[in-house]
């Protein structure tokens, strides 16, 4: 378990942006899988695989039932990212002191459509391979590579729109 | 074939996860230098890539694998009196405690020992710090007059050895015991010839009796004076 609870911890760290909500979900992950421990079998691809399955499905369930708590979160949002426009536009060399890359790519990355986002993050964080992700997701590997793309292309318009622009 | 725009953004992860095919790297390439729209595509989601691969590992906290057992396998049981120190004890690195406990009890003994702490008899008041004081400083005292003696007893052994050398290195007939006089009357000479003052002639008889003594302790050294007085 010790093993395997950082990665767990990461994939749902990046996929929510949350600390706490992150820690809370790797529990939840580490009690279904200790559940769900038979129904586990080898055949079907690994145990980190399978360990990543799981927690996909968990982060979808999450992602669902939170849903309607973050459309009240997004106008709060969207009002912050306004004041942060026009204090940006005023100050400068706060942007710099309070933006950092990663904070700023964490932000872009919550702001991926759920599809997209666990697919660059399997893909570009957890480095799986196309085949592990189509076993994760359950879905062909067309699909996979296009949402790869897909989210990537969408993560560099979001960044640019965030003002972080290839040097 | 002519490579187009919709072809660059849908191969662009091929391009970046190195999938292309030569020929398709050479045409993705040819296009994107010369597309003005894809251009600034490929170098945004390059860079963006670049970006999630800076992303750091977050570090869950430490109480994150116990919440995890206290979900899966119930409360931990709470381990009270003896049982609690043993766990505690259990819990230590057994080679780093008995290396502390070699180092203090070291540590002790010499403290002890320095200050004449009696073993046989030992006693509380031995260990008041005014008792302590008192046989530390009379150890240092001892110390410092039994080096001081070891010093002047080298320094004899030295003064007999230089001066057996050098009436070795006298001609034979020239040898003798007996201190000569100074041709220059110089007093200090350190020429090989004999005192010239009384006060020369007291150190010299001081020496000899030190080295009979000496020679007394150590056969070997006694042969050899016997050797020089015949």
């Amino acid at each position: 378990m010790r093993q395997h609870n950082r990665r767990v911890f990461n994939i749902c760290y990046r996929f929510t942006g949350n600390r706490t909500e992150a820690e809370d979900l790797t529990q939840d992950v580490f009690l279904r899988i200790y559940k769900t421990l038979a129904s586990y079998r080898a055949a079907h691809g690994g145990f980190a695989t399978w360990m990543t399955s799981v927690t996909r499905n968990l982060l979808i369930d999450h992602y669902r039932r939170t849903k309607r708590d973050r459309a009240t979160d997004s106008l709060d949002d969207a009002m912050t990212v306004v004041e942060n426009k026009e204090s940006t536009a005023r100050r400068p060399d706060e942007q710099a002191l309070l933006g950092e890359l990663s904070g700023q790519v964490q932000s872009a990355l919550t702001k991926l459509s759920p599809e997209l986002r666990e697919a660059v993050i399997l893909r570009d964080l957890q480095q799986l391979e196309y085949a592990e992700i189509q076993r994760v997701l359950a879905v062909p590997e067309g699909t996979v590579k296009s949402r790869i793309n897909r989210g990537r292309i969408e993560l560099a318009r979001i960044l640019q729109q965030m003002g972080v622009r290839p040097s | 074939m002519n490579w187009t725009c919709e072809q660059t953004e849908l191969r662009l992860s091929d391009h970046l996860d190195g999938l292309l095919t030569a020929t398709e790297q050479h045409e993705f390439d040819a296009h994107v230098n010369t597309c003005a729209r894809c251009t600034p595509l490929v170098s945004s989601v390059t860079h963006a890539l670049a970006s999630l691969h800076t992303l750091p590992q977050i570090e869950p906290s430490p109480r994150l694998v116990y919440n995890i057992l206290d979900k899966t396998l119930g409360p931990r049981e709470t381990v009270t009196g003896w049982a609690a120190v043993l766990a505690w004890f259990r819990g230590m690195n057994p080679q780093r405690i008995a290396y502390g406990g070699v180092s203090f009890c070291a540590m002790f003994l010499m403290i002890a020992s320095f200050t004449s702490f009696n073993w046989k008899k030992p006693r509380v008041a031995d260990l008041s710090p005014v008792n302590v004081y008192r046989g530390a400083d009379r150890q240092a005292h001892l110390v410092y007059a039994r080096s001081t003696k070891f010093v002047s007893d080298l320094r004899v052994v030295y003064e007999i050895q230089s001066r057996l050398q050098r009436e070795d290195q006298l001609p034979s007939g020239q040898e003798t015991t007996t201190p000569q006089n100074s041709p220059e009357k110089n007093p200090g000479r350190t020429d090989g010839s004999g005192p010239t003052s009384p006060k020369q002639q007291n150190r010299a008889n001081d020496l000899v009796s030190h080295a009979v003594v000496l020679a007394a302790g150590c056969p070997a050294l006694w042969e050899l004076w016997e050797g020089r007085i015949r």
